[in-house]
């Protein structure tokens, strides 16, 4: 790993002071994807902004029917928290099913977000459930904050402080395993709510997506059926060594099909 | 303390230190002033090197040492030669062997091969230096398919070795395979990948070399499974120092499987670097490194032929096989593509004939070497894969065919065509006892089950022949000592397998003393005169009979001072549960008693200080004959090809089981390798760059614990081998021979009704998908 | 240089650390814990765990300075204070649950946790709660057998 100043500021204005200063500052959250690509010595930031210590970025928050998490929170208290598993069961079992124990014990939702890997898991949740991610400048709706392979929409001076999830009637993630890296080969989130249906795919393509042809034939009718006749385009879906573009496409109606159906 | 006996599941001396944080593996060795190196590899499959600019990296601070080949070469140090016990093609010509050099020399032959060493003061400082290395590449085109490399117009990777071909070679009976065919009622042909896989030890390599320039002595901690042989070839061959100079220990190794046991070109740098610099110098892989530079294994494409009569009777065996070398012929190299897939042809079935050729090609992809199992695996996957595939396109059933060709045990003792000594072996009643494990009768209600809920049963069993190798003689000697302890020191070594308790286990029952006061040293050059490390399952065959035979050794000299002390004759004294009794007067002594009275000041006459210290060689006469049978119940997803593994049998015959609960630990840990082979592992190259696409464990699928099913394991114990003194046969290897076809012929049993008829490992879900759809369209 | 202060093992430990320095070396390298081992650069292998404040992390994925004011505890510092092994550690070695021994630092201490925040563990659980440790040398069922032993008498030694 190359030399950087580190630093652990205690509040938020603390954090975009010092990344403001730096020459090429990043902030360090879970550190499960950022130490890795630092390990390998792809990554040289100047200064490293550690947010473990900040506490307006932690908590999760029932008010009404909106569940707000902080970015700091961790994959294991998301998948652990009774509201979040009561209110919005897609979200704890996709949390629960992240990476391993370890890292779920790190990672952190504004980590896996702001990094937008696609393969991560969390990206299909926030636009299944059209969440809105808050940072210190403004409200992003989640349509608008995942734009590319590894971009969001976020500025040089932004951090997430925390994401809103209003609670759906319905909710369900299911994921299909790459075998060696236990990344999403392909995930669904699929939302039914009085806003109508969502589904979002994650894994397949560089940046999540949604589907409007299978949210249309949703919401005439939530059931797995309605999906049968639907097949997925597989141009521009991610071939690898583990599976090919085709075959990604044939798992996103799979995947799609039984989160439907264990949708709760 | 309680005295141990054979065939006890002793638990493990070693575990403490495992358990509580005090194993001593390489990359826990510190010396004082010892400096760090790392290699600077390829990162051309196939390039010559035009330039290389050391200028900028070594002017960085704490860089003590770059040596590129200029300077390796300018040492006139040589080269690493490989060991194949396969040495001529079929002509009689000696195999084509490149020369390896400990660093590449003009010419880059697979990503990963090393350029150039940098050693610093600290890990880091060399790795900023190696990246201020600028080497210039003039890229060749490569190649990384054996069967291509062998075409005409294939790139050209050696220059005197045409058409990338290291040797040929032929095995059986040729013409009576050819007539046999000729006749046949039925021929049925496979062809068949068994796919290029890594060893992965959790412990990647390293070594910590020292030096002393005042003794001119060199000493090598070195995370490898042979520190004789490796001391040899570093010392004369490559070093040309002797030997006595070079002191190698191999200290807790974490893993090996094979990928240590060889010749690596990383410890003579070091040694050198450690001469030159006069003090200690330390390498250590990361695992991309590993990926890159530990020898893979497997890797072998074939032509698979069986001739049957119209009742199923097997006439004939015929293989063709094109063996992946690598760029380089590795230690063993040659052998495992040649005669080491050669032996075990055809299984414990009965063949009138067979008949094995191969050919070892060249390729730009990292050298191959044995991998568990070692070419025994690829002779069982072909086997067991035609067979099925004879049983299924030609309306035998699949169970039924077996047990009709298997070897009866009236036919032992016999030689089968590859010159194979089968002494014994039950192998009908292995196969019977396996399929009784199986649950057969509540088979069809599981099928019709997994059907209703939309998936895909099969079943498969397949047995297996097994034969031991590795090197024929082993070491024991024990020494006593007048604090009671008694050192065990061996040749043979232990990199997980527990010989440290086994070992023991067998001096302590033969002496008849207490496990407790064994101590136990492996893998040090200088605690045993010659040893012959790791490999073909070869640690209590030899370590074992070594042991065996020089606790025999000193039960005979203990049983001398015993009668003396009793006052009897030798014949009069019997020697049972460690007490030497006479049996005309009933005195006795027991051996605890002798081994106090061996340290008084005034022994008998006759009798010197330390008499009782024994070392002995121990010859192996014939490889044993270990066997088994697999079988397994999988469920397959067509919806996803997703593989769940719902039932794992096997019994093993392994003769006398020393530790029952080692071996069911050696099984177990194989069979999973072997699934990983069968479902998830692959080592890729890219064939455009020969760039390794697989190169981390993010890329590369190593199976977890969610995806082994609970495994039952038995045991057969009614065919002891005479072969040696303990009637062991070696188990080291065996379950990763068998788990292969039973997993793949499992699959392709649950897939027939939707026209899957072949498959190639590994049968991802990805390639499980691919042929379902394949079958659907053909429909 | 900044300085880390935490307690490793239930003794505290203040030293200078360069801030790109990772917990795992600075276990290894600063305090001589060399239990604690490195078998990949990816994170997966998880022969790297350890407990920090309680929760089992892998410390080649943390740096160092993070753990300032926590509590750190290594497989050195799981036996009891006067000898003898933990049960989870007894367990293992009970059960054959490892063989080359690499793995195992990082396996006992994912199992320890997982024995104290799971009550009664059936073999499913286990076999998903190792989904970030790697083995090479047992094929996982010992392990698991060790795990289902240890984390009882875990629970009968409260």
């Amino acid at each position: 790993m190359y030399e950087f100043d580190y630093h652990k500021p205690v509040d938020v204005a603390g954090a975009l002071e010092t990344s403001g200063g730096s020459d090429d500052g990043l902030f360090l959250a879970g550190g499960q994807t950022i130490i890795t690509v630092m390990k390998q010595r792809l990554a040289m930031p100047s200064d490293v902004i550690d947010l473990n210590a900040i506490d307006d970025l932690c908590g999760i928050r029932v008010k009404e029917d909106v569940i707000s998490i902080g970015a700091m929170c961790r994959h294991a208290d998301v998948a652990s928290h009774s509201d979040v598993r009561r209110l919005i069961p897609g979200l704890a079992d996709l949390a629960g099913k992240i990476g391993d124990p370890h890292v779920r014990n790190r990672g952190t939702l504004g980590g896996s977000i702001a990094n937008n890997d696609p393969a991560a898991d969390y990206p299909a949740a926030v636009v299944a459930l059209g969440a809105t991610v808050h940072t210190n400048l403004r409200d992003i709706a989640a349509g608008d904050f995942f734009t590319d392979l590894f971009e969001t929409a976020l500025k040089d001076s932004e951090l997430i402080i925390r994401v809103t999830f209003p609670v759906p009637e319905k909710s369900a993630y299911e994921k299909i395993l790459n075998p060696a890296s236990r990344f999403a080969m392909v995930g669904v989130f699929v939302s039914q709510s009085v806003a109508g249906v969502r589904v979002a795919v994650t894994g397949a393509g560089p940046c999540v997506f949604q589907l409007p042809e299978m949210e249309d034939a949703l919401m005439r009718s939530f059931s797995a059926s309605a999906l049968e006749k639907i097949s997925i385009n597989p141009g521009g879906l991610n071939s690898d060594l583990h599976g090919s573009a085709e075959y990604r496409a044939h798992l996103i109606g799979v995947a799609a099909r039984r989160a439907v159906t264990n949708a709760c | 303390m309680e005295k141990s006996a054979i065939g006890k599941s002793v638990r493990r001396t070693e575990d403490f230190r495992f358990l509580t944080g005090q194993g001593k593996y390489i990359d826990d060795i510190r010396l004082e002033n010892m400096a760090y190196a790392v290699v600077l590899r390829s990162s051309h499959a196939h390039a010559t090197i035009t330039a290389i600019d050391t200028a900028e990296a070594e002017a960085m601070e704490g860089v003590s040492l770059i040596v590129t080949a200029q300077h390796w070469m300018a040492e006139g140090y040589g080269t690493i030669p490989s060991k194949s016990a396969t040495r001529n093609s079929i002509d009689g010509t000696p195999f084509r062997e490149p020369p390896r050099h400990c660093l590449a020399i003009d010419r880059v032959r697979y990503v990963g091969e090393p350029v150039a060493l940098v050693v610093a003061e600290t890990l880091s400082a060399a790795r900023q230096a190696m990246e201020m290395i600028s080497v210039d590449y003039e890229p060749l085109d490569p190649v990384t398919d054996p069967v291509k490399a062998l075409e005409h117009g294939a790139p050209q990777i050696w220059q005197d070795i045409p058409g990338n071909l290291c040797l040929d070679f032929e095995l059986g009976d040729r013409d009576g395979t050819e007539k046999a065919f000729a006749n046949a009622d039925h021929v049925v042909s496979l062809d068949l990948v068994n796919n290029r896989v890594t060893a992965v030890p959790i412990e990647p390599r390293g070594a910590i070399a020292d030096y002393d320039p005042e003794t001119d002595r060199f000493v090598l901690y070195n995370a490898t499974q042979n520190v004789h042989a490796n001391r040899d070839t570093f010392a004369e061959k490559v070093l040309h120092i002797p030997v006595e100079k070079l002191h190698h220990i191999a200290p807790d190794v974490g893993g090996g499987f094979g990928a240590k046991n060889g010749a690596y070109p990383e410890p003579p740098l070091i040694l050198h670097a450690a001469r030159k610099l006069g003090r200690p110098v330390k390498w250590i892989n990361d695992r991309a490194e590993s990926f890159l530079s530990d020898t893979h294994g497997r890797a072998q494409s074939s032509r698979v032929k069986l001739a049957l009569d119209k009742d199923g009777t097997f006439r004939a065996l015929r293989v063709e096989t094109i063996g992946d070398l690598g760029a380089f012929c590795a230690t063993v190299g040659p052998f495992t593509c040649t005669g080491g897939s050669a032996r075990t042809q055809g299984g414990p079935y009965a063949f009138p004939a067979m008949y094995y050729t191969s050919r070892a090609a060249f390729t730009n992809t990292a050298p191959t070497d044995p991998y568990r199992g070692a070419g025994r695996p690829e002779a069982t996957y072909q086997v067991e894969r035609i067979i099925e595939y004879a049983a299924t396109t030609l309306g035998f059933d699949p169970i039924e065919l077996r047990r009709k060709n298997l070897m009866s045990e009236k036919m032992l003792p016999l030689k089968t065509c590859m010159g194979l000594d089968i002494d014994c072996g039950n192998f009908p009643a292995v196969f019977e006892q396996t399929l009784e494990l199986t649950d057969r009768e509540g088979y069809a209600a599981r099928v019709n089950a997994s059907t209703a809920a939309g998936k895909r049963r099969g079943f498969a069993i397949a047995p297996y022949l097994e034969c031991t190798g590795g090197a024929p003689r082993e070491y024991a000697g024990v020494r006593f000592h007048a604090d009671g302890s008694v050192h065990l020191a061996v040749g043979s070594q232990s990199t997980g397998m527990g010989h440290e308790t086994a070992l023991p286990q067998i001096l302590a029952a033969q002496l008849g003393i207490s496990q407790d006061r064994v101590q136990y040293i492996q893998a040090d050059t200088e605690a045993t005169p010659h040893g012959g490390g790791h490999g073909g399952s070869r640690g209590l065959e030899l370590g074992g009979n070594a042991v065996g035979q020089s606790a025999g050794m000193v039960v005979d000299k203990a049983k001398a001072f015993a009668a003396a002390h009793l006052e009897t004759e030798i014949d009069d004294l019997s020697f049972e549960d460690g007490l030497f009794r006479a049996q005309s007067t009933n005195r006795s002594m027991s051996m605890d008693e002798v081994i106090s009275a061996s340290f008084a000041d005034d022994l008998p006459a006759g009798f010197e200080p330390g008499f009782l210290d024994t070392g002995s060689s121990f010859e192996r006469g014939i490889i044993s004959i270990p066997n088994g049978c697999h079988a397994a119940e999988v469920e397959v997803d067509p919806q996803t090809g997703d593989v769940r593994i719902d039932g794992y049998w096997v019994v093993d015959d392994f003769g006398t089981i020393i530790n029952p609960m080692l071996a069911d630990g050696q099984v177990m840990g194989g069979i999973v390798q072997g699934i990983g082979q069968a479902l998830t592992e692959n080592i890729t190259y890219d064939n455009d760059s020969g760039q390794l696409l697989s190169g981390s464990l993010v890329d590369y699928a190593l199976p977890r614990a969610d995806m082994i099913p609970r495994m039952v394991i038995g045991y057969y114990e009614d065919a002891p081998t005479k072969k040696n003194p303990l009637g062991v046969k070696g188990a080291g290897e065996a379950g990763c021979v068998g788990a292969p076809p039973t997993i793949i012929n499992a699959i392709l049993d649950a897939l027939r009704p939707d026209g899957v008829n072949h498959i190639e490992m590994p049968a991802t879900p990805h390639r499980i998908w691919q042929q379902l759809r394949h079958a659907k369209s053909a429909a | 240089m900044p300085v880390v202060s935490l307690t490793v093992n239930n003794k505290p430990v203040s030293k200078d650390v360069a801030p790109n320095t990772l917990l795992v070396q600075f276990l290894r390298d600063e305090l001589g814990l060399t239990g604690t081992h490195v078998g990949c650069d990816t994170s997966q292998c998880g022969a790297c765990v350890i407990h920090l404040d309680g929760a089992p992390v892998k410390s080649c994925t943390l740096l160092a300075i993070q753990a300032d004011q926590c509590a750190v505890t290594t497989i050195e510092g799981l036996a009891p204070e006067g000898g003898g092994l933990h049960p989870m550690q007894q367990a293992f070695r009970e059960h054959h649950g490892l063989q080359c021994g690499f793995c195992t630092p990082g396996m006992v201490m994912t199992a320890v946790a997982l024995a104290r925040t799971t009550p009664h563990l059936a073999e499913a659980d286990i076999r998903h709660g190792l989904e970030g440790n790697l083995c090479r040398c047992t094929g996982y069922q010992n392990i698991v057998d060790a795990v289902l032993a240890g984390s009882q008498a875990m629970r009968e030694t409260k």
